[in-house]
């Protein structure tokens, strides 16, 4: 008889927990553990989902149930691959698979990049998030940024940096760094987006939702035009309606959305002064700017213990003997968050397979691991306290107020321990 | 009477709603559960009640899980005429042109092709953070009651 199937997940955002919800469905005696670094779950829908977005947040509620219900074990606070050993976990399990996710920001690969005054779009959505591993506060941003990249996380970022204070009613947003922030804010942005604005990748709801905060001007340079201006009726619909027809009173920011130009250096001497493009007609423009925000897409450090340089797979989720990957791991960083459960189910049928096919040795799971894991180990009942004394300590017009560190995270989770 | 439950789905929440409406009836009724990508249109007949659990997706469209059997009414075009179904959509308001399009259309197909609907359309929206599961519950049980008033007027 085969013995009882002991799985290993690492990493507890949407790539990790769709695959738990589908290999407890297909094996409901199985014992699976998810290993997280932070003390609490839910990765990318808690950190890297806009703030104010919380209707895509809310499908923490399904994922919640894994821990609540279907008997799935949350080790919060163990970083695979230095507080336990990617063999270690795969001695004593007989699957483990990398739900690590993809968080670096991917690099633009131009001159420049590493002048001061250059930021990753995923560290300033991090800050807005309070993620307890990353600065508590923006950067110095002053009063001129631009942004280079035309998807969604632009403008997640765009949307930041224009809203007022009074308009994240009902956010998680850290507040920290919204005040410090709204003391001295951005007052031009420059969007650089190197496809047309048929072409650029954001959604139509994303642009619109540009034009729900006042105050804002909207222009647009087609770069591809000889004069740089362009007809609001060649935009679509979503874009076309967030730019003026008449210039109106004074704006409190300024926004410029270059279409049809490729950013080719960012400029300056030992901080950012600005950033070039280049035109379709091969034409060089300097666009200035005092800080740079790059928001190209994310990848995985090469140094990573894990993933490493392994490089992205459509087709298997395999990597070797019982070991797996799923979700931005194994196929780059594409795709929102619901495409993680369709990648979770090839990859969990991929798993079922082995599990069916390989005569398994017995191995004790979570219990064969290190004490040192035990005893450093938040379990699901110490998420729940951190998060009751984050809705407990929210202001009135928000819905929680992060902890906004690793360690006050850690201790009051462990809270009943310390008593 | 049997309660066929159907749900499309992208990110799982139509089938958390799907399950946890089966588990609520489960005492007393005849209840399954089914993927809606996994059923033909052939199977929607008058010898159960029909409830779709459906979100909406990208630019209101229906779920890509959806989309064949969406596509197969359509396209066969089949007389319902007889079959009884009640509707609950997900959607998220804040993509306002588009909340719930994707239930809307299916509905509207639906009974285009002679269905009939019993209830109220349900709708949830996921920017209220209400349990998505106790959102169809509450409404199924409207939905019953609703069609027993019809049945026993007065």
């Amino acid at each position: 008889m085969q013995p009882n199937p002991t799985l290993a997940i690492v990493g507890s955002g949407p790539a990790g927990c769709y695959l738990a919800q589908t290999l407890r469905r297909s094996l409901p005696d199985a014992e699976i553990t998810i290993f997280e670094r932070l003390a609490s779950p839910f990765g990318l829908v808690r950190y890297g989902v806009a703030p104010d977005h919380q209707g895509t947040k809310s499908i923490q509620a399904q994922f919640a149930r894994l821990f609540e219900r279907d008997n799935v074990r949350f080790a919060g606070n163990i970083d695979v691959g230095s507080v336990v050993t990617l063999d270690d976990l795969r001695a004593t399990h007989h699957v483990v698979v990398l739900a690590t996710g993809l968080a670096r920001d991917r690099r633009v690969g131009v001159p420049g990049e590493n002048l001061l005054g250059v930021f990753g779009a995923g560290q300033l959505t991090r800050t807005a998030n309070s993620h307890p591993l990353e600065k508590p506060t923006l950067p110095p941003l002053g009063r001129t940024v631009a942004i280079i990249g035309g998807g969604n996380v632009s403008l997640d970022v765009v949307r930041f940096l224009i809203k007022t204070p009074g308009e994240f009613a009902g956010s998680d947003v850290n507040d920290v760094a919204l005040e410090e922030y709204a003391a001295a804010p951005v007052t031009h942005i420059d969007l650089i987006c190197r496809s047309s604005p048929e072409a650029a990748p954001f959604d139509p709801a994303m642009v619109a939702e540009l034009g729900k905060t006042p105050g804002v001007q909207f222009t647009s340079l087609d770069h591809s035009t000889a004069d740089g201006t362009t007809s609001v009726e060649a935009h679509p619909a979503a874009l076309a309606a967030l730019l003026p027809s008449t210039p109106g009173g004074t704006p409190r920011v300024r926004v410029r959305l270059h279409f049809n130009a490729t950013t080719t250096r960012i400029i300056g001497m030992d901080h950012a002064v600005g950033v070039e493009v280049r035109r379709p007609d091969g034409q060089l423009q300097t666009i200035p700017a005092q800080s740079v925000i790059t928001a190209v897409g994310f990848d995985c450090d090469p140094s990573d213990p894990l993933i490493g340089d392994r490089g992205a797979s459509q087709e298997t989720g395999y990597l070797a003997e019982g070991l797996y990957r799923t979700g931005w791991a194994k196929r780059g960083a594409r795709g929102t968050i619901p495409e993680n459960r369709h990648c979770a189910k090839a990859v969990a049928a991929e798993i079922l397979e082995y599990l069916a096919a390989a005569a398994l040795p017995a191995k004790p799971g979570y219990a064969g691991l290190p004490d040192a894991v035990h005893d450093r180990a938040t379990d699901y009942a110490g998420w729940l306290r951190v998060d009751a004394a984050e809705r407990a300590a929210a202001p009135g017009n928000r819905s929680r107020k992060k902890l906004p560190d690793h360690a006050w995270m850690v201790a009051t989770a462990r809270e009943t321990v310390q008593k | 009477m049997k309660i066929s439950i159907l749900f499309g789905t992208e990110s799982g929440n139509g089938e958390l709603a799907a399950e946890d409406l089966a588990l609520s009836l489960a005492d007393g009724h005849d209840v399954e559960v089914r993927d809606l990508a996994e059923v033909t249109v052939e199977k929607i007949s008058d010898e159960a009640l029909f409830v779709f659990i459906c979100s909406t997706y990208g630019e209101g469209e229906l779920p890509n899980t959806a989309l064949p059997f969406y596509t197969a009414l359509s396209e066969t075009r089949p007389d319902l005429t007889g079959v009884k179904f009640a509707i609950f959509g997900l959607g998220d308001s804040f993509y306002t042109e588009t909340f719930g399009h994707g239930s809307l259309k299916l509905g509207a197909e639906l009974e285009e092709l002679g269905a009939h609907r019993v209830g109220e359309f349900g709708r949830h929206d996921a920017s209220t953070w209400e349990p998505v599961g106790e959102a169809a519950v509450t409404w199924f049980a409207e939905v019953l009651s609703s069609m027993r008033l019809a049945s026993h007027p007065g």
